[in-house]
């Protein structure tokens, strides 16, 4: 689902390579973690598989796609495969729970009568049923990551990509954002989680990359943390 | 594509930036107006300039008793002789197309029909009228050089062109037109920047809802038509404003002059004239818009 095959990253204006030489394969249907300390390459993992970046040499597969070979014009068609969760939420704030999710499928030229079906669902999914007509400031930071976990997810993508949902969270509730995002998983979405949390990484048991100064420390399947901690 | 869900984006685009949408509007209204206006000038300048040059003659004045002018020294006035071979000597001229004689008595006839002042009409006689050869010209743009040649020919006072008389009022038509087209060029100019400021504005102001259109996949076309969209209605009504302003000045300015002037500023003429203005304030909004989003909204 996503291929890195030796794949180095060096922005502008720096010597270090974000990401240097990393190789890595992620199959359709996995949950994995993408750990590791501040500036160790975790974020541009992640924007280089949205070709939000282009790498300076290797290649990425993405959903069978060669990236390298992938037109401008079809970078919308890539992202519209794959959903994306952030530490900021990243909701309107002048529009409603189920107007901030039905947003992703308007944008993208969705008919009506499918969005009036689908929406309704994928809030209940995330467990905000009864609070679609809230507005964002009206919930919890909880509440407002389940409603970017709902736009995320509301077009079925193939990958989700979690770029530290539960940094802005505290634990008890980042829990029940991870109990979500399993979810997610089950229904055969492939799931990439960047995180800085250990409890959550020990709990999960899931696959584990560990990234350190823009290399792979340590790939494992059920994996935690680190040892260190 | 869902057109209610882009007209909405613009629509909250148009009125969140009121104040840049008004600018624009009255920018383009006051460009396109000038340049609609230097058109239906020059549209005017060259159907009288065609009427004119048909009409165009010399007018070969001639010697009379105690003529004040310089060439008649004698003071007695043109001879038969004279007279007969002056006319000769135009009708053989290559370029000459007709030549009329116009007696003292014409020449008082048309004088009082062409004054409306009585109090001069009242002391001139039918002897103080000078006597004339009218010529008419096969290619009006000759005269100069007739003129020149009949200059000092015995018996000939002197040589009236109408066509340096309608020269001097075309030029001052020609500068009136070049100074609505300089200031019309400054007024697009300025509406260009106004317009690409506005899109940048409305970019910024949505810059939320444009990245996380681009993070689920909008299409480029998606996430940049509400933006042009709010250029080329801004365009749009700048360009209907123009349009009436432009039918006020053909009413009140081309329709008055119309006693004036031989041919009148048809309707067919303006009515291609807003639909030319119209089509350029919106394809330079449409321009202004695209360059800007380019720079301030990648995709």
């Amino acid at each position: 689902m996503i291929h890195f095959d030796n794949v180095t990253k060096v922005y502008v204006n720096q010597n270090r390579p974000a990401l240097d030489h990393i190789s890595v394969d992620v199959d359709k249907g996995e949950f994995v973690f993408l750990v590791g300390p501040s500036g160790s390459g975790k974020s541009t993992f992640l924007r280089l598989v949205l070709k939000e970046e282009r790498p300076n040499s290797g290649a990425i597969h993405v959903a069978g796609k060669d990236l390298s070979k992938l037109s401008n014009f079809k970078v919308p068609h890539l992202r519209r495969r794959i959903g994306c969760v952030f530490q900021d939420f990243r909701l309107l704030p002048n529009k409603n729970v189920y107007e901030n999710v039905a947003f992703a499928l308007e944008v993208i030229g969705k008919p009506r009568r499918f969005i009036r079906k689908v929406v309704p669902e994928v809030i209940e999914l995330v467990g905000l049923e009864g609070k679609a007509h809230r507005m964002p400031d009206e919930l919890s930071g909880g509440e407002q990551q389940r409603v970017a976990m709902a736009r995320a997810f509301v077009n079925r993508p193939m990958i989700l990509l979690a770029d530290e949902p539960t940094g802005n969270i505290d634990p008890a509730t980042s829990i029940g954002i991870m109990k979500v995002l399993d979810r997610i998983n089950r229904t055969g979405t492939t799931v990439l989680m960047a995180t800085h949390d250990a409890a959550i990484v020990d709990s999960m048991r899931k696959r584990v990359v560990e990234l350190e100064d823009g290399k792979i420390v340590r790939d494992q399947s059920r994996g935690v943390y680190g040892q260190a901690y | 594509m869902r057109a209610n869900f882009i007209f909405s984006e613009v629509w909250i685009g148009l009125r969140r930036n009121l104040t840049m949408t008004i600018a624009v509007v009255v920018t383009v209204a006051v460009g396109m107006a000038l340049l609609g206006i230097g058109l239906m000038i020059n549209s005017q300048v060259s159907s009288m300039t065609s009427y004119w040059s048909d009409k165009v003659e010399l007018s070969v004045y001639l010697c009379k008793e105690n003529s004040p002018f310089e060439p008649c020294t004698d003071k007695k006035g043109i001879s038969e002789e004279q007279k007969t071979a002056l006319e000769a000597v135009i009708k053989g001229m290559p370029q000459v197309e007709e030549v009329i004689f116009e007696d003292s008595a014409t020449a008082y006839k048309n004088f009082l029909d062409n004054q409306s002042n009585n109090v001069f009409a009242s002391f001139l006689k039918v002897e103080d009228m000078p006597e004339s050869f009218r010529v008419k010209l096969g290619d009006p743009d000759q005269s100069q050089a007739v003129t020149e040649e009949l200059t000092g020919q015995a018996g000939v006072s002197n040589i009236v062109n109408q066509r340096q008389l309608l020269d001097s009022y075309f030029g001052f038509m020609d500068k009136l037109q070049w100074m609505a087209l300089s200031v019309a060029f400054a007024m697009v100019f300025a509406a260009t920047l106004l317009i690409g400021n506005t899109v940048r504005l409305s970019a910024f102001n949505r810059r939320r809802e444009t990245g996380i259109m681009r993070l689920v996949g909008a299409s480029n076309v998606y996430i940049q038509l509400p933006f042009v969209l709010e250029g080329v209605i801004a365009g749009l009504i700048g360009g209907v404003l123009a349009a009436v302003m432009l039918i006020t000045s053909k009413v009140l300015i081309f329709d008055s002059i119309q006693n004036f002037v031989p041919e009148a500023l048809g309707w067919n003429t303006v009515a291609g004239i807003i639909s030319g203005t119209m089509a350029i304030g919106v394809i330079i909004c449409i321009l202004a818009s695209f360059i800007t989003l380019r720079r301030y909204l990648r995709v």
